[in-house]
C-alpha cells in the first residue's frame, strides 16, 4: 500500500517540477519549492514498512523543517531585501522550459527502464523522479537570469539527489543525511547574503551582469 | 665503502652551507668558505676516482615516501670534480668581476644564488633517490634562473631568463614523468642499477628529452644562446661548464643503469653529430662574442654525445674496445669542455668588463692593452679548436680512436662510424676557423671603437681564476696518461660488464710524448721570438700600403665578412638575414651591407608553433565568458555525453 502512496507523492513532486518551470512570479516559485520540500520530507516515513525507526523520523522532520520552512523563509527575506517580484526576461522562455521539462521527464522515465535496477526498485517512480528533478533543476539554473530563481533551481536539483538518496536510506548514516541538509541550508543562507550584495553592487539581480567579474 | 671520500664530501657540504650563510653579509667569508668547499669536494672526487670505490649513505628516517639516499661512484665523482674546479675559479673571478662597488644590489644576491646553484648541482650528482633528485634538480634550475637574470634591468636579460625558465620546465616535466613511472614500476623512489628489467627501457626516451633540453643538444638548444650571452660572464662559465653537463650526467647515469631501448644509441649518436656540426656552423654566423661561445657549447655537447652514442652502440652489440674508447673520449671531453669553455667565458667577461660591449665588430686590437686576457683566451681557443698539445685534442683523439676501431670492427656500426669521424673532423676544422675569426677580430688588428681603444687589463683575481683553468687545460693536454685511469674507472662504473681494466691505450702514451715534445718546441720558439722582438730588431710600418697610405680601423675584416664564405655554404640552415645597399656607380655615395643570423630553430619552428597554440587557446578562452548559466549548460552537456557513452558502451 505504501508503494502506491509513495509513487503518488513522487508524481506530485514531478508535477511541482513543471509548475516551477512555468511560474514567472518569484513568490509562486518559492512556494512550489517549499511544497516539494514538504512532499519529499514525508517520503521517508512511507518507505519504512515495519517499526518506525527514530532515525528515519528525524530525517523526515529535519527535511520538512529545512526545506519546507527555513529555506523558503530565507529566500523570501532575500527577495524582499532585493525588492523584486518576477523574472522578466529569462534565457529560456516559460513555454519552451515547460516543453523541455516535460520532454526531460518522459526521457527520465524511459532512461530508468534502461537502467539495471534492483528488482524491488523497478516498480517505483523514485529513480525517474530523481532524474527528472535533476534535469528540472539544471533547466532552471541554465534558463533563468535572476539569482533567486537560480537558487530555486539549485534546490530542485538537490531534491533530485535527495530522491536518489531515499533508495539507500537504510544504509546512509544519519550524520550524512543531516550533513547534506545542513549544507543546503547554509548554502541558501550564504546565497541570500550574496543576493543582497549583488543587489547593492549592481542595483539589480541580473546574473548576466556578473560577467564583468570573470577572471 | 670509502669513508675518506664521504667525510671529505661532508666537510665540503658544511663549508658550502657556511658559504651560503654568509653570502649576503660578508663577501670575503663567502669566498674563503666557497674555496674550501671546492677544495674538499675536489679531494673527495679525487679519492673516488683514484681508488674506484664509491660510497652510499641512507638516512634512517623518511620524509613522506622518500628517504635521503646519497651515493657517490666514479660517474658522480667525474662531474663533481669539474663542479669543484669551476665553482672555485668562478667564485674567485666573481669577487672582482661582479663586485660590490659596481653592482651594490646584485652582488650579494649573486653570491647567495651561486652557492645555492653549486650546492644543488652537487646534490643532484650524489642523489640516489628519485624524489630527492627532482627536488635538487628544480633547486638547481631555479638558482640558475636567478643568476641569469641577475642584471634584470635589461629587457634582453629578462627575456633570456624567461626562455631558460620555460625550457627548463618543459625538461623537468619529462623528468617528472620519467622518475614517477620508474617509481611506479619499481615501487620505490630508490635509484640504482636495473639493467635486467627490460620493460623499463622505453622510459629512457623521456630521459633523453628531459636531460637533452638541459644539455642543449641541437634541436633542444633554443634557450642556451640567449641565456649564456645575457648572464654575467662567471654565470655563463658555470652554466656552460657544469650546468649543461648535468644533462649529460643524467644521460650517462641512466643509460648505465637502465636497459637500452632499441634505436636509442643511433639517435644519441646522430643527435651528437648534428649538434656538433650545426653548433659550430651557427657559431660562425654570430657577431656577439658570448653568443658565439654559447653555440660552441652546443658543438661540444655534440662531441660528447658522439662518444656516448657510440659507447651505447658498443654496449648494445657487446663490443668492448671501441665502446670504451669512445665513452672515455666523451667523458674526458666533459672535463675538457668545462675547463676551456669556462676559461673562454671568463676571458670574454674580461673583455666585456674592459670595453662594455660583446659586439665583436666594435672590438679589435685588444692584445696591446690586455696581454694576459689575450694570452689566456688564445690558449682556450686553441684548446677548443682541438689543437695539440692541449686537452681538447686529447679527448677528441680518444673519440676518433673509438670511431676508427669501430670502423675496423666491421658491421653496421662501421658504416655509422665513418661519416661520424668525417663530420667530427669537419667540426674541428670549422671550430678552428671560428676561433681564428674571434681571436683575429677581437684581439688583433686595430681598435674599431673608442671603447676598444680605452680597454684595460683585468685585475689579479680574474687573472688567477683564468690561470687556474688554463693550467688545468695544459695539464690534461700534456699528461693524458695520468688522467686515463680516472676516466677508465668511470667507464667501468658505467658498464660493469666491461670489467677488464684497460691500461692506457698505446696511442695515448705516444700522444703524451708527442705533446710534451710539441710543448717544449713551442716554448723554445716562443722564447726565441720574444727575445727577437724585445731586442728591437722589429720595426713597425704600414702593411701593404699599395699607394693608399691612410688605412682606417673600419677597413678591417669584420666578424661577418670573415665568416661569409663558410656561412654561405650553410645558408640553407642558417637562413641569414641580409640588408644591402649595393655599390651602384663608380663613385658611390653610400653603400652598406649587414648580415644577421637569426635563432633559426626558435624563430622558424618554436615561435610559429607557440603562436598556433596561443591562437587555439584564445579561441577556447571564448568559452569562459563569465555567464554562470552557460557554464551549467556545459556541465549538463558533459553529463549527458557521459551517460550516452555509458549507454552505448552497454549496448555495444
Amino acid at each position: 500500500m505504501n508503494e502506491g502512496t509513495l509513487n503518488l507523492l513522487v508524481g506530485l513532486a514531478m508535477g511541482l517540477n513543471l509548475l516551477a518551470l512555468g511560474s514567472s512570479r518569484l513568490p509562486a516559485l518559492i512556494r512550489t519549492v517549499a511544497a516539494q520540500g514538504v512532499v519529499l520530507g514525508v517520503m521517508p516515513l512511507l518507505i519504512e514498512h515495519e517499526t518506525l525507526d527514530w532515525r528515519v523520523a528525524a530525517v523526515a522532520m529535519a527535511t520538512i523543517a529545512g526545506k519546507g520552512v527555513v529555506i523558503p523563509w530565507l529566500l523570501r527575506r532575500a527577495m524582499r531585501a532585493a525588492n523584486i517580484e518576477r523574472e522578466i526576461e529569462p534565457f529560456v522562455g516559460y513555454v519552451p522550459s515547460l516543453l523541455l521539462g516535460a520532454g526531460g521527464t518522459i526521457a527520465a522515465v524511459g532512461l530508468a527502464r534502461a537502467l539495471p535496477l534492483l528488482p524491488e526498485h523497478s516498480g517505483s517512480l523514485l529513480v525517474p523522479g530523481a532524474m527528472a528533478s535533476v534535469l528540472t533543476g539544471f533547466l532552471l539554473l541554465i534558463g533563468r537570469v535572476k539569482a533567486i530563481s537560480q537558487v530555486c533551481g539549485y534546490l530542485i536539483l538537490e531534491n533530485g539527489i535527495y530522491l536518489f538518496g531515499l533508495l539507500l536510506i537504510h544504509s546512509t548514516p544519519l550524520l550524512v543525511e543531516s550533513g547534506i541538509l545542513l549544507d543546503v541550508t547554509v548554502g541558501v543562507f550564504v546565497i541570500g547574503i550574496i543576493v543582497d550584495r549583488i543587489q547593492r553592487a549592481f542595483d539589480s539581480l541580473d546574473t548576466r551582469k556578473l560577467t564583468t567579474l570573470r577572471e | 665503502m670509502n669513508s675518506i671520500a664521504a667525510w671529505l664530501l661532508t666537510l665540503a657540504g658544511a663549508a658550502a652551507l657556511i658559504a651560503l650563510g654568509c653570502a649576503v653579509r660578508s663577501g670575503r667569508g663567502w669566498l674563503i668558505s666557497s674555496l674550501s668547499a671546492s677544495g674538499f669536494a675536489l679531494g673527495s672526487a679525487a679519492v673516488v676516482l683514484t681508488t674506484g670505490d664509491g660510497w652510499t649513505w641512507q638516512a634512517g628516517f623518511h620524509l613522506g615516501t622518500a628517504g635521503i639516499h646519497l651515493r657517490m661512484d666514479a660517474v658522480s665523482a667525474l662531474f663533481l670534480a669539474l663542479l669543484a674546479v669551476l665553482g672555485g675559479a668562478g667564485a674567485l673571478y666573481s669577487r672582482e668581476y661582479w663586485n660590490e662597488r659596481e653592482h651594490p644590489r646584485s652582488a650579494p644576491a649573486g653570491r647567495l644564488w651561486w652557492s645555492s646553484l653549486l650546492l644543488s648541482m652537487a646534490l643532484v650528482l650524489v642523489s640516489s633517490d628519485g624524489l630527492q633528485f627532482l627536488i635538487a634538480w628544480e633547486l638547481f634550475a631555479l638558482s640558475a634562473w636567478r643568476l641569469i637574470i641577475l642584471d634584470s634591468r635589461h629587457a634582453a636579460v629578462r627575456q633570456a631568463g624567461w626562455l631558460y625558465f620555460a625550457a627548463s620546465h618543459a625538461g623537468t616535466l619529462c623528468l617528472f614523468g620519467f622518475f614517477a613511472s620508474l617509481a611506479a614500476r619499481t615501487g620505490s623512489w630508490d635509484l640504482g642499477p636495473l639493467r635486467d628489467q627490460t620493460d623499463f627501457a622505453p622510459l629512457l626516451w623521456l630521459a633523453l628529452i628531459g636531460f637533452g633540453l638541459k644539455a642543449g643538444l641541437f634541436p633542444l638548444h633554443i634557450w642556451l644562446p640567449s641565456a649564456h650571452a645575457n648572464a654575467p660572464s662567471h654565470i655563463s662559465a658555470i652554466l656552460s661548464g657544469v650546468a649543461i653537463k648535468m644533462g649529460i650526467y643524467g644521460l650517462v647515469r641512466f643509460t648505465g643503469w637502465l636497459p637500452l631501448p632499441t634505436g636509442l644509441p643511433w639517435v644519441v649518436a646522430s643527435l651528437g653529430v648534428v649538434s656538433a656540426v650545426l653548433g659550430v656552423v651557427f657559431a660562425l654566423g654570430q657577431h656577439d662574442l658570448k653568443r658565439l661561445l654559447a653555440y660552441h657549447s652546443v658543438e661540444n655537447i655534440g662531441i660528447i654525445l658522439i662518444g656516448l652514442g657510440f659507447a651505447l652502440l658498443a654496449a648494445e652489440q657487446g663490443n668492448v674496445v671501441w665502446g670504451q674508447l669512445a665513452l672515455a673520449g666523451g667523458l674526458l671531453h666533459v672535463w675538457n669542455h668545462g675547463l676551456f669553455k669556462a676559461l673562454l667565458f671568463l676571458g670574454a667577461g674580461s673583455v666585456l668588463h674592459a670595453t662594455g660591449t660583446r659586439e665583436m665588430s666594435r672590438l679589435g686590437g685588444l692584445w696591446r692593452t690586455m696581454p694576459w686576457t689575450t694570452a689566456l683566451f688564445g690558449l682556450g681557443a686553441a684548446a677548443i679548436a682541438g689543437l695539440p698539445p692541449l686537452n681538447g685534442f686529447v679527448s677528441e683523439f680518444l673519440v676518433y680512436l673509438g670511431l676508427f676501431e669501430a670502423t675496423l670492427a666491421h658491421g653496421p656500426s662501421a658504416w655509422a662510424a665513418i661519416p661520424a669521424a668525417v663530420l667530427l673532423g669537419m667540426t674541428g676544422a670549422l671550430a678552428l676557423a671560428c676561433f681564428v675569426k674571434v681571436c683575429g677580430v677581437v684581439f688583433l688588428g686595430a681598435p674599431r671603437s673608442p671603447a676598444a681603444e680605452g680597454a684595460h687589463e683585468c685585475g689579479r683575481l680574474m687573472r688567477t681564476a683564468m690561470g687556474i683553468l688554463a693550467a688545468a687545460c695544459v695539464a690534461i693536454g700534456l699528461l693524458p696518461v695520468v688522467f686515463w685511469p680516472a676516466v677508465a674507472r668511470v667507464v667501468e662504473a658505467w658498464q660493469p660488464a666491461w670489467t677488464a681494466r684497460q691500461p692506457a691505450p698505446a696511442p695515448l702514451a705516444v700522444l703524451t710524448f708527442v705533446h710534451v715534445v710539441l710543448a717544449l718546441l713551442a716554448g723554445a720558439v716562443g722564447a726565441e721570438l720574444w727575445r727577437h722582438v724585445h731586442r728591437g730588431r722589429v720595426g713597425r710600418a704600414v702593411t701593404w700600403d699599395c699607394g693608399y697610405a691612410a688605412p682606417t680601423a673600419r677597413m678591417q675584416y669584420t666578424a661577418s665578412s670573415f665568416a661569409e664564405i663558410i656561412t654561405g655554404w650553410f645558408a640553407w640552415i642558417l637562413r641569414p638575414v641580409r640588408h644591402e645597399h649595393p655599390v651602384e656607380a663608380v663613385l658611390p655615395v653610400r653603400a652598406m651591407r649587414t648580415e644577421h643570423t637569426p635563432e633559426t630553430v626558435l624563430e622558424r619552428i618554436i615561435e610559429p608553433a607557440a603562436r598556433g597554440v596561443l591562437r587555439v587557446s584564445t579561441a577556447v578562452r571564448r568559452l569562459q565568458h563569465g555567464r554562470v548559466q552557460s557554464y551549467l549548460l556545459y556541465t549538463l552537456i558533459g553529463l549527458a555525453a557521459l551517460a550516452l557513452l555509458i549507454v552505448m558502451h552497454r549496448a555495444g
